[in-house]
C-alpha cells in the first residue's frame, strides 16, 4: 500500500495510503484533502485536482500526456513539477509520494 | 432494454413534478435497484455515488455508435424521434457533448483555453457593466419578473460576447437556442421536431456567414479561432458550426434557469439571504449551491460500452444509463442535510456540471454571470421580496421557473 503525504497550503500535512493502480487524486478525495476540488471526477477535463510534487519526487514519476500538459498551463500558478493528480496512478514504486497543494484550484 | 415494471409511475411533465421533483427523486433513491423508464429505453440513475462513478467511467460513453448494430441504432433513432432532420442530425445531434474519445478531445482542444479560469475572469468588467446596466433599469421598476426582465438577458449577451456574434443578434440566438434545447426534452412533438430542424438549419447558415466574415477579417474572438482551427485542419466546416452553436446554447438556458431557481432558492431561506449579504465572500459557494440545489440540466445519459457494475448489479453491453443529477445533488448519502439550502456548504461535490470528459466546459463563465448579478443585486436593492410563488418548468431535462416575480426596495 503505496503512503502519500499531502501538504496543504496552510501547512497541514495528511499521509493516506493508497491502493496499487488507484489515483491520486482519488486518494485525496478520499483522505477529506478539500482544496482537491476535482469537479470533473478524474478525465483531465477541468484542472482543479492540481498540486506541485516535491522536487524529490517529480522525476520519479512518467512525464504528463499531452492533455494534461495542455490544462496544467491554464491552473493557478504553474510550475514544472505541477501534475494533476486524476493522472497519476499510485505505484509501489510511489511509496512515499510527497505532494504540496495549492491554497486554491481557481 | 430490461422488461421489468417500474415500481410506480413517473410522470417528468406533469404539474407534481415540476412542483417538487425531490420528493420522486427520493422515492427513486430509496428503491434497492435502478428505476426503469421505458419511455426513453433506460434506466434512470438516483444515487450520487452511481451517478459520479458512470460520469467519470470511459465504459460509459455519451454515444451509443459502435455499442448497438447499425439496425438498433437506427431504432432507437426512430425511437428518439431524431431521424428524417438532416441539419439537426448534422450540427446538433452531432456535437462535442455528443460525441466520444479522439474526437470528443479533439473538438474540446480547440476551445477549452478561452473558458479557463483565468480568461473568464478577465470577462468580470465588461460583465460587470453591462449587467449594471440592467440592474439599474429596474431600480424604478418596484415590481419585476426576474426571469424576463433581467436573467434571459445575461448569459446569451455575454457568451455571444465571447463567441464574437454581434450583441443585436444576441436575443434572436436565444430564441433559436430555445427552439432547439427544447427538442431534447421528453416531448418530441411533430412541432417540436419541425421548429428544431428548421431553426438548426437557419443557425447553420448564420455561422456560415459570420465564418465568411472573420475570414475576411479577423478579430479577437472564438469565432476567429474557430474558423482558424478548420483553416489549420483540426476541424471540419460542419465541426465548426456545431461547436459554435453547441457553445451558445449549453450553458444559455441552463444559467437563465438557474438565476432564476437560486434567486428563488435565496427567498425561500431568507436566513441564507441575510448571511450572503452579509458575508459577501460566501459567493463563491452560494453559485455552487444554487447547482447543487436546483440543477438546471438534471438529467443526461450514456451507455455501456461494455457489461458494466453500478450499485452492485451487473448490466449488460448497450443498457442506457439516464443520469439524474437533480436526484444525485440531494443524496444525504453524500451531502449533509440535501434538502436545505446552505451558501457556505463545503465542500459541496455536486454533479451539476456533470463529469468525465464532458465536465461542463463553460462552468466557470456560468458562475461569473451568477456572482456579479448577485452581488449586484445586493448592492442595489435592500429588500427583494417574492410577490407570488413560481411555476416550474414542465420537464426532465430542464429545471427552472417559468417567472419569478419580485418586488424590489432601493438601498
Amino acid at each position: 500500500m503505496p503512503r502519500i503525504t499531502f501538504v496543504e497550503a496552510d501547512g497541514r500535512t495528511t499521509e493516506a495510503d493508497g491502493v496499487v493502480g488507484q489515483s491520486v487524486m482519488a486518494v485525496a478525495v478520499a483522505s477529506g484533502i478539500e482544496a482537491i476540488l476535482a469537479e470533473c471526477g478524474g478525465a483531465c477535463a477541468c484542472g482543479t485536482c492540481h498540486c506541485h510534487v516535491d522536487a524529490a519526487w517529480i522525476d520519479r514519476l512518467s512525464p504528463p500526456s499531452e492533455t494534461e500538459a495542455a490544462m496544467i498551463e491554464c491552473v493557478v500558478d504553474p510550475r514544472q513539477e505541477s501534475r494533476l493528480t486524476c493522472q497519476i496512478r499510485l505505484t509501489d514504486a510511489l511509496d512515499g509520494l510527497v505532494l504540496h497543494v495549492p491554497a486554491t484550484q481557481y | 432494454m430490461p422488461a421489468q415494471a417500474a415500481p410506480f409511475r413517473f410522470d417528468p411533465l406533469s404539474a407534481e413534478f415540476a412542483a417538487d421533483p425531490y420528493a420522486v427523486y427520493a422515492r427513486m433513491r430509496a428503491l434497492d435497484g435502478l428505476f426503469p423508464f421505458p419511455e426513453l429505453g433506460m434506466l434512470l440513475v438516483t444515487r450520487q455515488r452511481d451517478v459520479a462513478a458512470i460520469v467519470a467511467d470511459i465504459r460509459l460513453p455519451r454515444m451509443p455508435a459502435g455499442i448497438l448494430d447499425a439496425d438498433e441504432l437506427e431504432r432507437r433513432q426512430r425511437q428518439d424521434n431524431f431521424h428524417d432532420m438532416p441539419n439537426h442530425a448534422r450540427f446538433v445531434q452531432f456535437s462535442m457533448l455528443n460525441s466520444d474519445g479522439a474526437v470528443h478531445d479533439r473538438l474540446r482542444r480547440q476551445v477549452f483555453r478561452m473558458f479557463t479560469p483565468a480568461l473568464i475572469a478577465g470577462q468580470r468588467a465588461a460583465i460587470e457593466a453591462y449587467v449594471s446596466r440592467l440592474i439599474s433599469d429596474l431600480a424604478g421598476a418596484g415590481e419585476v419578473d426576474f426571469v424576463a426582465d433581467l436573467a434571459v438577458h445575461v448569459p446569451g449577451h455575454v457568451i455571444g460576447h465571447l463567441l464574437g456574434v454581434p450583441d443585436a443578434d444576441c436575443p434572436m440566438l436565444r430564441r433559436w437556442s430555445e427552439s432547439i434545447v427544447q427538442y431534447f426534452d421528453v416531448d418530441r412533438s411533430a412541432e417540436r421536431k419541425a421548429l428544431a430542424e428548421a431553426t438548426a438549419a437557419e443557425f447553420a447558415d448564420y455561422l456560415r456567414a459570420l465564418k465568411a466574415d472573420r475570414l475576411r477579417v479577423p478579430k479577437d474572438d472564438l469565432v476567429t479561432r474557430l474558423v482558424e482551427a478548420e483553416r489549420a485542419g483540426e476541424m471540419s466546416e460542419d465541426e465548426f458550426i456545431s461547436t459554435a452553436m453547441l457553445i451558445l446554447m449549453a450553458g444559455h438556458g441552463s444559467t437563465i434557469d438557474v438565476l432564476g431557481s437560486g434567486m428563488h432558492a435565496l427567498l425561500r431561506f431568507p436566513e441564507e439571504m441575510e448571511r450572503l449579504r452579509a458575508d459577501p465572500a460566501l459567493m463563491p459557494t452560494a453559485v455552487q449551491e444554487m447547482f447543487r440545489f436546483e440543477s438546471p440540466l438534471p438529467f443526461f445519459d450514456r451507455y455501456a460500452a461494455e457489461e458494466v457494475e453500478v450499485g452492485g448489479t451487473l448490466y449488460p453491453r448497450g443498457t442506457r444509463f439516464g443520469l439524474l443529477y437533480g436526484a444525485a445533488n440531494r443524496d444525504g448519502e453524500q451531502f449533509a442535510d440535501p434538502d436545505r439550502f446552505d451558501v457556505g456548504r463545503t465542500p459541496n461535490r455536486h454533479l451539476a456540471f456533470g463529469g468525465g470528459a464532458h465536465f461542463c466546459l463553460g462552468n466557470h463563465l456560468a458562475r461569473l454571470d451568477m456572482d456579479i448579478i448577485f452581488s449586484t443585486l445586493f448592492r442595489t436593492f435592500r429588500r427583494i421580496e417574492l410577490v407570488e410563488a413560481p411555476l416550474y418548468k414542465r420537464s426532465l431535462s430542464v429545471r427552472g421557473p417559468m417567472a419569478l416575480k419580485l418586488r424590489l426596495e432601493a438601498a
